[in-house]
């Protein structure tokens, strides 16, 4: 799936659409498989044969085992979905969002989010 | 007859029910937020409302995307919070009003409205979180609930006018019903908040200001808009917000606004509390 800057109607703002949901949904069902503790143990054990029971491909699984979200997200991931991976290995939703926006977390949480 | 005593709104933000679980409540970072919902609660222990109907969307959690209502409704004896990845929460399970809830679902069917009918499934923080902010954390639950689910992530998500008539037809449902019930309806979702892209982040304080303003004096206004128009102003996951439009579709035209809130940032969102009652029979005692 190509992502060209001014693809969204609303730049920067990925509307999860067929397009999205078709090229992701492999993405998506792993990650959804997380809110299964068995699954979550077996991520935990091995997390790239964990990948490979769905079918991920090469960039998928790098995309992941990077914790790499903005690609992920470019990918098809729907945040609601990979967010379980945080669940596993614990990360700040601030900062998935700090690295989709390309900017230090405190930099986000101040000018993105108005903390003082 | 049954009764509609008040239309509520609130987001329903997952941080807040981590903030709950971990104990932050009296924290800088939250005093404010929760404080804010204190005359909300004041306001349901006031009016002891028995049935809460909860529109707000699924995250991932109760549906997949291997199969995507536009609209489901519970009609379950009970709802367990679900597995969200951190294990279910710890808080009591929601008993269903169920036979409101089949009599809702004849009024949609008969209104040409199409729900999915779900008469076992388990609830994630969008409506977890609404019921906590307005009832705490009890033994369990004085209100009896009608989960109403609305797909707002899965495109293509319905119209918001879609949402503004089927709270007319929940209306309708309401005062047709045989009991003597008195019902609240909860709006939930929002409000500015981005989760995904370059534009994660975003919040539009001065927007959903005027948001907590219009749902209150110019609903027709919000029913109006567009999706892109709510994504624009709101943020993709702000979108949400059209689902407060249930709630206001099911409430008279002229309405009085007895507490409002507003708190950014939430975690990542603007978030933001209403209680509204309908003008004609709002207890004239208490102005706004």
């Amino acid at each position: 799936m190509e992502d060209k800057p001014g693809q969204d109607k609303i730049p920067d703002t990925p509307l999860f659409d067929r397009k999205r949901s078709l090229a992701g949904y492999r993405i998506n069902k792993m990650a959804m498989g997380l809110s299964k503790p068995e699954n979550r143990e077996a991520f935990r054990q091995d997390e790239g044969a964990y990948l490979d029971r769905f079918g991920l491909t090469p960039e998928e699984k790098e995309a992941v085992m990077s914790r790499n979200w903005r690609e992920m997200v470019r990918l098809g991931g729907n945040l609601f979905f990979i967010l379980k991976i945080s669940a596993v290995d614990p990360v700040r939703i601030t900062e998935i969002g700090a690295h989709q926006a390309g900017m230090d977390h405190d930099d986000f949480l101040r000018n993105r989010l108005g903390k003082k | 007859m049954a009764k509609l005593i008040g239309g509520l709104g609130t987001s329903h933000v997952p941080s807040i029910a981590a903030a709950i679980d971990k104990g932050l409540r009296d924290t800088p970072d939250w005093k404010p937020f929760f404080d804010g919902y204190i005359p909300g609660q004041d306001w349901v222990k006031e009016h002891k409302p028995d049935v809460a109907v909860v529109i707000f969307n699924d995250h991932g959690n109760s549906f997949f995307l291997d199969k995507v209502p536009t609209f489901a409704v519970g009609c379950a004896e009970e709802y367990r919070p679900v597995d969200e990845g951190w294990g279910p929460r710890a808080i009591p399970p929601f008993r269903g009003a169920v036979d409101f809830s089949w009599h809702f679902i004849d009024t949609l069917v008969e209104n040409r409205f199409d729900p999915m009918i779900c008469q076992e499934i388990e609830v994630d923080h969008g409506i977890q979180v609404p019921m906590e902010l307005f009832w705490g954390r009890p033994d369990q639950w004085p209100v009896r609930v009608v989960p109403i689910f609305v797909n707002v992530i899965q495109y293509p998500i319905p119209l918001p006018s879609r949402c503004y008539e089927m709270g007319r037809v929940l209306r309708q449902a309401i005062e047709s019903y045989p009991g003597d019930e008195r019902f609240v309806v909860l709006g939930t979702g929002g409000l500015s908040h981005q989760l995904q892209g370059a534009r994660a982040g975003f919040v539009n304080p001065p927007a959903d200001e005027a948001f907590l303003r219009d749902i209150a004096t110019d609903p027709d206004k919000l029913a109006a808009m567009s999706r892109e128009q709510y994504v624009e102003m709101f943020g993709s996951e702000g979108a949400e917000l059209m689902m407060w439009l249930v709630m206001r579709g099911a409430m008279d035209r002229d309405v009085v606004v007895r507490h409002k809130h507003y708190f950014v940032p939430a975690s990542m969102t603007g978030a933001g509390m209403i209680v509204m009652e309908n003008k004609a029979t709002s207890s004239p005692a208490v102005a706004a």
